[in-house]
């Protein structure tokens, strides 16, 4: 199953419980259209491993999630021999290899006749499947999320263009494995380093900032239900004005969803500058951003339209 | 449709976007996929095609803006046929007078809707025409007085229009003189508006950072240059406490790391030597997340202060990276590397000053040291290195070569910049910040100790 149209991947995203621009609507549909793999750029927290998540809901795939970070090896990311069976299965045929070599004139023909028998322990029987390849030879298509990218090696970077491009693997022992169904590929990157030119392009490349007004009030009434209008308005302001601080690390749109869920289990039905000050260690995690937003508070609240309780 | 999207492929090209030419195809044939009469779609479409990072989308969208937009801008005047037709002849006949200069010629391709030339002529300014002059004698005046030049290329072919105007007064008609001459006023102001803006530093995901946790408050808080003798003293000290605290943190850190999981492959290959069974266990011992550092100090008098703090810090924490190598300029490079590694780091430092060949006299020039460090040092970075640049970017208005800065970056893995001098002083005089700043993924204002601390932090934890 694919997405028909931009119009559609925005709805049937919206049903998965994310809320997109067009912008973001319009690559996933290229992407998927065109069989293309996706590098997802933009600061911590806008949502860019959700958006990996909701195209495999949306698309009613699995999802098979990849997490790099440095030192991660070709044996973590695509397949392993299970090295400990192999020694199980040697040693319980010993009796076989017995056999196999029994009747041999001299060392050579025992070599030969054992060689002739050794591929068995390098078959598919002994191969331990790691995400890349989990996701590639799954008969249904999958939906392969690539987390933070830019975390990895170099040499790993290296070594994911060839499924990126032609969308197979090679494993010395068995030969290339292409995949049976394509899989949908996100690759998400925090700007850590910068890509490699080759890996960028073989993908589409796409930035999801902070959402506007409009949009992260609509993701928030998706995500926190019991949230009142008003409420959430007041809210997202006070956010929008903070994130103009120049803060340390700015609050993100997870950020907002749990702050929201705070409010409503504290049960507060309006914002003042007292209780944004209170709850203020949910948005920032830095004491130097809490200070500086504490010091501009009262211009915060000006500006949100939020009301003084005195 | 083919072809106006080659000419903007073409006018990207000419500013500066890298776009190959896979990825004009696979925009090619998405753009079949979607319907092109939206705007936001089309631009989405070419914006995930052929800018793909941060740093490129601001420029992305400022040619797409000067591309679709202004140079596009239709007439909804009637009869706009045959205007077009006395533009042109207009335009002509301008070029037929005045044929004398690439420049000139660049404006008049710009006043017919063809940026091509103008853009590419915008981009030699900003990178100040390095190409053409690789001995390094061009100074920063060099772009200015070619500024002046387009600007007069401009203001002469404005007045050319203007008496190709007044004197065909009798053969065109008024309604279109007033057309014909909002339309070229228009165009004319864009390509002011182009040479007189800067160029934005189009690097927005790199972070200029500026503010700082407090750790501690009166020292930590002094300007390195007004630092008398006893409290350069009294900062080593506690330099080296702190120092130790973070070498702790650090170690406890990769000792968490090494304790791994049993490596079978070689335990087994080693249990063939006991008939299989396994005597000696191989734990697998995860690489420790070691970078190799390479720094670049300026060593004139107003950057030194704060260069000698922060090598000693590198050096302090030496185990905590792969390899530190560092180099001191002032006009030309030098290696300390081995001054660092033979001595006790006090000492070195001023070994580092008294003994190394350079020549203090000179005045600071960027351009050569970097194109020395192409020269001769190019293969020491790779992906794993971070390379530290400490200077006020001044450069005596000399060449600044920041496209050898470009290709560094290319090269290693990131490029932080660390700034003594007062944020206020930036981009003033003959500092060059603004030029390198596209360049660098980090960008740290650091003038005391708090500042140090915190740079050196996030660089090893």
């Amino acid at each position: 199953m694919t997405h028909e149209n931009i119009v559609n991947v925005k709805e049937s995203l919206e049903k998965a419980g994310y809320i997109c621009s067009k912008t973001v609507a319009t690559v996933v549909y290229l992407a998927g259209a065109t069989q293309k793999p996706v590098l997802v750029e933009g600061p911590a927290g806008v949502g860019k491993t959700e958006l990996a998540k909701a195209v495999a809901k949306s698309l009613g795939r699995d999802l098979i999630r990849l997490q790099c970070y440095e030192g991660l090896d070709e044996a973590k990311a695509l397949y392993e021999w299970e090295y400990a069976k192999q020694l199980l299965y040697t040693q319980m045929m010993k009796d076989r290899i017995d056999e196999v070599i029994s009747g041999s004139g001299n060392l050579t023909e025992a070599v030969d006749r054992i060689a002739n028998e050794e591929d068995a322990f390098f078959s598919e029987r002994f191969i331990q499947p790691r995400p890349l390849l989990q996701a590639i030879s799954s008969p249904e298509p999958v939906v392969l999320l690539i987390d933070e990218v830019d975390k990895s090696d170099p040499e790993f970077e290296a070594f994911l263009l060839e499924i990126l491009s032609d969308f197979q693997v090679t494993i010395p022992e068995l030969g290339t494995r292409k995949a049976i169904k394509i899989p949908f590929v996100f690759l998400t990157s925090n700007n850590y380093r910068d890509m490699s030119d080759a890996l960028k392009r073989r993908c589409i490349h796409l930035y999801i900032d902070y959402p506007d007004v409009n949009l992260e009030m609509q993701i928030v009434k998706l995500k926190v239900p019991g949230i009142k209008d008003r409420l959430a308005e007041q809210l997202i302001n006070t956010i929008h004005e903070i994130r103009s601080l120049d803060l340390k690390k700015k609050p993100c749109t997870s950020e907002t969803l749990d702050w929201a869920q705070s409010l409503i289990a504290l049960q507060v039905n309006q914002l003042t500058p007292e209780i944004v000050t209170d709850t203020l260690n949910l948005i920032c995690k830095y004491r130097s951003d809490s200070d500086l937003v504490t010091e501009n508070i009262e211009t915060i609240a000006k500006n949100a339209g939020l009301e003084c309780s005195i | 449709m083919l072809d106006l999207i080659l000419n903007f492929v073409s006018c990207s090209r000419a500013s500066g976007l890298r776009v190959s030419s896979s990825e004009v195809l696979d925009c090619v044939n998405q753009l079949e996929l979607i319907d092109v009469l939206e705007e936001p779609m089309f631009k989405s479409v070419l914006r995930a095609n052929f800018a793909k990072s941060r740093r490129e989308q601001a420029h992305f969208d400022h040619i797409y803006h000067l591309f679709f937009h202004e140079m596009r801008s239709e007439l909804s005047i009637p009869h706009s046929a045959s205007l077009e037709e006395l533009m042109e002849q207009a335009l002509d006949s301008l070029g037929e007078e005045l044929n004398q200069d690439a420049s000139f010629q660049a404006v008049l391709d710009f006043m017919q809707g063809n940026p091509l030339a103008y853009l590419e002529e915008m981009r030699r300014l900003q990178s100040d025409m390095d190409g053409d002059a690789p001995s390094g004698m061009v100074n920063t005046f060099g772009p200015l007085v070619r500024r002046l030049q387009i600007m007069s290329q401009i203001n002469s072919i404005g007045n050319a229009i203007a008496s190709f105007m007044a004197a065909n007064r009798q053969t065109v008609h008024w309604e279109d003189r007033k057309a014909m001459t909002i339309h070229f006023d228009e165009r004319l102001e864009n390509a002011r508006r182009m040479l007189r803006e800067d160029p934005e530093p189009y690097n927005a995901d790199q972070n200029l950072i500026t503010n700082y946790e407090q750790h501690m408050n009166k020292l930590g808080e002094r300007s390195f240059f007004s630092l008398t003798k006893r409290e350069m003293e009294e900062m080593r000290d506690v330099v080296e406490q702190l120092v130790r605290k973070l070498k702790d943190t650090a170690q406890r850190r990769f000792s968490q790391h090494s304790r791994g999981v049993l490596d079978i492959k070689k335990t087994l290959r080693l249990s063939a030597k006991y008939q299989g069974v396994p005597i000696e266990v191989v734990y697998k011992h995860k690489p420790k997340r070691k970078g190799k550092i390479v720094t670049l100090c300026d060593v004139s008098g107003s950057v030194w202060t704060a260069a000698k703090f922060m090598l000693n810090m590198l050096y302090s924490l030496q185990d905590c990276f792969l390899q530190v190598r560092s180099f001191i300029f002032v006009d030309e490079l030098e290696e300390v590397t081995k001054i660092f590694e033979k001595h006790e780091i006090n000492i070195a430092v001023d070994k580092a000053l008294n003994e190394a060949g350079i020549n203090y006299q000179a005045s600071t020039d960027y351009g050569s040291t970097f194109r020395q460090f192409k020269r001769e040092y190019m293969d020491i970075l790779n992906k794993k290195t971070t390379l530290i640049i400490i200077g006020d970017g001044r450069t005596n208005y000399s060449n600044p070569e920041e496209n050898i800065l470009d290709e560094m970056r290319e090269k290693c893995r990131r490029i932080i910049w660390l700034n003594p001098e007062s944020l206020v002083f930036w981009n003033t005089g003959d500092s060059r910040m603004r030029t390198y700043q596209r360049y660098c993924n980090e960008l740290r204002h650091c003038q005391n100790l708090n500042q140090l601390l915190d740079f050196i932090k996030t660089l090893v934890l």
